[in-house]
């Protein structure tokens, strides 16, 4: 107990703190014209998830060493199963009726990956081939089963972590410039196997004014009320645009925006300062690991909060294109929250089991 | 493999790399947001208010036209509207059960009304019921705390108080069109469409204000933000007397015909009657399509304003141009006599003067008072129809007199040589008598007196009290030519001999005056009579004059159509009309 509290990263804490702070007073602009039951739900889920990131403080990183292998398998089955007895909600294959709850295989994949992946590493550097291909392997056959759901989102969220490991884990630049250069070229080939509302989307976002009523409607209405926000903000619970439900999904995806109409830019560089102290604090923790392990699942659940933060506030300001991606911690939702506060607890237990220790100086086996 | 040292570097390096790159990251989109809300801020605030904020048209309340006495000729009454907005009623079909009960509704109109809501936004006002007295909407409006979402409104509505009387002169509105709708008016806005409405429509119309309301993203609104209060209509200050418009209608009866009255010295009009008039109420409350139809095909043609959208042939009354001109251009026989057979032989043809068996001879004096077309016949004859149609130019026919309500007839004055083939001397005889290819509005002879009485000073006639006069021109007269056509005007009326002796012998006004009778030619037989004595075959009959002769006042001219002879039918009308003025005089001038 005393080594758990000696060894805690106040700052991440910190940064956690005041993003439930943030993530609470943004969630209530949005929600207290509505439905305030979900506003206090939402609070549950941050007394529960901040209980369960504690906890994960103390389970040993040993466990997760042991469970990665069975859970991707698990996973990858579930993902297996979803096309045959998976059920259909707004036109994708996604959920998974378990008897007791409905769940979705591709979230439950996107962190089994990243433990995967770093237990992978762990022993190896991807300056060896061999090692790259296992990993891409490892990776494309989920990304490719969630890609055919269809949910692009996770698909790039997968590729997005893997690639980030992959650079931690030493790939070579070039083959990395290679890689990206053959993606490019794939460009095509992979808009000829998208959906059509995959590439409606696209197009919306690279003219949200050709169809201002219909699919441009939702980003045309969030930079609006992200640019009238202006320096300070219209003030808490004055932004007309979400108090006159010009916002869509104001409480989800597109909370940002009354954040940024209320609050303002001023708003937005507290809520960017906050989430950069968090992954910082992620970083310095991979950099002073006690196991290679340790420092890789550091780098990979840093790479998702990069990732979720980049392209849902770019989407919500019309910088990208429309994907289903919360902002983190932020966001109105139960199970995604929940998951995000046990991947700080990880982390936080890597710092507390580093703590008085000399960082790892080479790769060795994960249960080291 | 390579040294552990080494990987470790490496793997240094590359975390130095993820903090690069999440700044980098962060920085993209924090500078992105910094381009949206500091440098293009104005232009997405500008964006967010122009969704949310809806600027409803405020109506102004139209101007009020008066008489000259300040009575209401168009004014706005007070009505009310019965609204439901249907998503704040929870029991509808019992609250129109009830609102059915108090309003006295059949039940086809509660049917159509259950249909009205059920194709209507939940979230707006719908009509129910329009244009309800206060004693019917009172017992509702008392009772409305137990009516949510039902509403009464006021509502202004324009409102014509003599109708008919004035149904020309002050015309009517209605809503507005698509053509006025691109001309800046708002959809539910009235138009002045005829009469003065229509003429003075920039000052009554008023500036409509404004109501920013703030709407939410279903265009429900949430706030009123702002009020421009629109500005009202300015009142319009007629010349008319609506006493004395009521004078000449009643005189006129049910006859068809036209009464101009006005000041000699200024040109204001006190009376501008055309008759039979219509309804103008019938407007505002929705015209039906039969009722515009009767309009439309009634013989008499109602719509039409006689005074000044229709040019008869002036008849005798042009004589005093054709006498004018003799005098003008020193024609003998001006001076001279001549003698009247009953007729005069032209050629093969003989063109009869209206007394059978003659006027013996007679001078200017006396041709005007017993109006004897011979010697007109001759007069013409020897100026030729170049001379007369100048003369009749100068005292303002064919021409329009420039009132300012419109559409204005010019009245016809034939031009010399404009016509196919040879102008022949008959035709410019007929022109003498006013017959023939000669025709004037009302408007236009009563100009023509007032001319002559005012001593050759040709007005504007207008119908704003407030205006200042217009003298178009002055006409060169001789002094005593015009005296001569007054006093021969004057005979017409005091001699035993003259045409209107008997129809203005003892009024208080020493009336001068000149009857005019039009042959209607070529009337088929087929038309029948129509129903309140309207006999299409029987002539046309004007009066015109001015009074009192010795100091005139006002110019008049009477017109009837198919009313007879203008000494029985028109003069009549005249005399009531001076009879009314005076006694107005008198009533005045005792009270001061």
């Amino acid at each position: 107990m005393r080594a758990v509290l000696r060894g805690l990263d106040l700052p991440l804490l910190l940064a956690i703190l005041g993003l439930a702070a943030l993530g609470m007073l943004t969630l209530y602009a949005a929600l207290h014209q509505g439905d305030l039951s979900l506003w206090r739900k939402q609070g549950m889920v941050w007394v529960v998830g901040f209980a369960l990131m504690l906890g994960m403080c103390f389970v040993p990183l040993r466990v997760f060493g042991l469970l990665t292998w069975p859970i991707y398998g698990l996973a990858l089955l579930l993902l297996l199963a979803v096309p045959l007895v998976g059920e259909v909600h707004m036109g994708a294959r996604r959920w998974l009726n378990l008897g007791l709850v409905v769940m979705q295989p591709s979230e439950l994949m996107k962190w089994t990956l990243v433990f995967v992946l770093a237990h992978w590493f762990a022993s190896r550097e991807a300056s060896q081939w061999r090692t790259v291909l296992v990993a891409v392997l490892l990776t494309a056959l989920p990304a490719a089963l969630i890609a055919k759901q269809p949910d692009l989102g996770t698909t790039l969220v997968l590729i997005f972590s893997a690639t980030a490991m992959l650079i931690a884990a030493g790939l070579r630049w070039r083959v990395l410039a290679a890689a990206l250069a053959l993606a490019v070229a794939l460009l095509p080939v992979i808009w000829h196997y998208m959906h059509d509302y995959q590439r409606q989307r696209v197009l919306t976002f690279l003219h949200p004014e050709a169809d201002p009523l219909g699919a441009g409607y939702h980003v045309i209405q969030s930079t609006i009320a992200i640019g009238s926000g202006g320096l300070s903000g219209k003030g808490f619970l004055q932004g007309t645009q979400a108090r006159l439900h010009f916002l869509p999904e104001q409480h989800t995806d597109f909370i940002f925006s009354v954040l940024a109409e209320e609050g303002g830019f001023l708003a937005a560089c507290l809520l960017f300062a906050l989430y950069t102290l968090l992954v910082f604090r992620v970083i310095a923790i991979a950099a002073r690991a006690q196991n290679r392990f340790a420092s890789m699942l550091c780098i990979g659940i840093a790479s998702i909060f990069i990732l979720y933060i980049t392209v849902n506030v770019g989407m919500v300001s019309g910088l990208l294109p429309v994907v289903g991606i919360p902002l983190p911690f932020i966001s109105y939702g139960g199970s995604a929250l929940l998951t995000m506060l046990a991947a700080v607890g990880v982390v936080l237990r890597v710092g507390i089991e580093a703590h008085g220790h000399v960082p790892w100086q080479r790769p060795g086996s994960p249960l080291a | 493999m390579r040294n552990g040292l080494d990987v470790r570097r490496r793997f240094n390096l590359r975390l130095l790399f993820f903090y690069a790159a999440t700044l980098g990251f962060f920085g993209l989109i924090l500078a992105h947001l910094a381009d949206m809300q500091l440098v293009k801020h104005k232009q997405y605030l500008l964006q967010s208010d122009r969704n949310r904020i809806n600027v409803v048209p405020v109506l102004p309340e139209r101007g009020m036209i008066t008489d000259v006495a300040g009575r209401g000729l168009a004014v706005n009454r007070v009505a009310y509207q019965v609204l439901m907005i249907p998503e704040r009623v929870t029991r509808r079909e019992q609250v129109l059960r009830r609102l059915a009960e108090m309003l006295h509704w059949d039940e086809a109109r509660v049917a159509r009304l259950r249909k009205r809501i059920a194709h209507s936004r939940a979230d707006r006002p719908v009509l129910l019921a329009d244009r309800l007295p206060w004693g019917q909407v009172a017992p509702l409006a008392a009772r409305l705390h137990h009516f949510s979402g039902i509403d009464v409104q006021a509502n202004s509505y324009r409102y014509y108080p003599y109708g008919a009387l004035t149904s020309h002169v002050v015309g009517y509105i209605s809503l507005a069109t698509a053509e006025d709708v691109a001309r800046g008016y708002q959809a539910n806005e009235f138009v002045g469409r005829a009469g003065a409405e229509r003429a003075f429509e920039a000052r009554l119309h008023g500036t409509p204000g404004a109501r920013q309301e703030e709407v939410d993203a279903h265009g429900r609104r949430v706030a009123v933000l702002q009020r421009i209060p629109p500005k009202t209509g300015e009142n319009v200050h007629l010349s008319l007397d609506v006493d004395l418009q009521r004078v000449a209608a009643d005189a006129l009866g049910a006859r068809t015909g036209a009464v101009v009255v006005m000041d000699v010295q200024t040109g204001k009009l006190l009376v501008l009657l055309s008759r039979p008039g219509y309804d103008t109420n019938r407007f505002i409350t929705g015209l039906e399509y039969a009722q515009w139809n009767a309009w439309l095909r009634d013989v008499r043609k109602p719509l039409v304003n006689r005074t000044i959208q229709a040019a008869y042939p002036p008849a005798s009354t042009f004589k005093l141009v054709t006498a004018l001109a003799g005098l003008r251009h020193h024609i003998p026989l001006a001076t001279g006599s001549s003698f009247c057979p009953g007729y005069l032989q032209l050629a093969d043809r003989k063109l009869r003067c209206w007394r059978h068996q003659g006027h013996g001879r007679v001078d200017l004096r006396k041709a005007i008072m017993q109006s004897c077309d011979v010697y007109f016949y001759e007069l013409g004859d020897q100026l030729g129809m170049g001379r007369l149609a100048e003369e009749a130019r100068r005292w303002g026919f064919g021409e329009k007199t420039g009132i300012i309500l419109s559409p204005e007839a010019r009245g016809n004055i034939p031009r010399v040589g404009s016509g196919r083939g040879r102008w022949y001397r008959g035709v410019t005889m007929i022109s003498a008598i006013g017959q023939g290819a000669v025709t004037a509005t009302p408007l236009q002879v009563a100009r023509f007196a007032a001319a002559i009485a005012n001593g050759g000073r040709l007005l504007r006639p207008q119908l704003d009290a407030d205006a200042a006069p217009v003298v178009e021109r002055i006409i060169d007269v001789a002094p005593a030519a015009l005296q001569r056509v007054r006093e021969a005007m004057r005979a017409v009326v005091a001699e035993r001999k003259g045409t209107a002796y008997y129809a203005l012998r003892h009024l208080p006004w020493h009336v001068a005056g000149k009857t005019g009778t039009a042959q209607v030619v070529a009337m088929r037989k087929r038309e029948a009579k129509g129903a309140s004595g309207y006999d299409p075959h029987k002539d046309h009959a004007w009066f015109m004059g001015f009074a009192p002769y010795e100091q005139p006042r006002i110019a008049f001219a009477v017109f009837v159509e198919h009313g007879g002879h203008g000494g029985s039918a028109a003069a009549p009308v005249a005399a009531a009309i001076i009879r009314a003025m005076a006694a107005h005089a008198d009533q005045q001038g005792a009270g001061t």
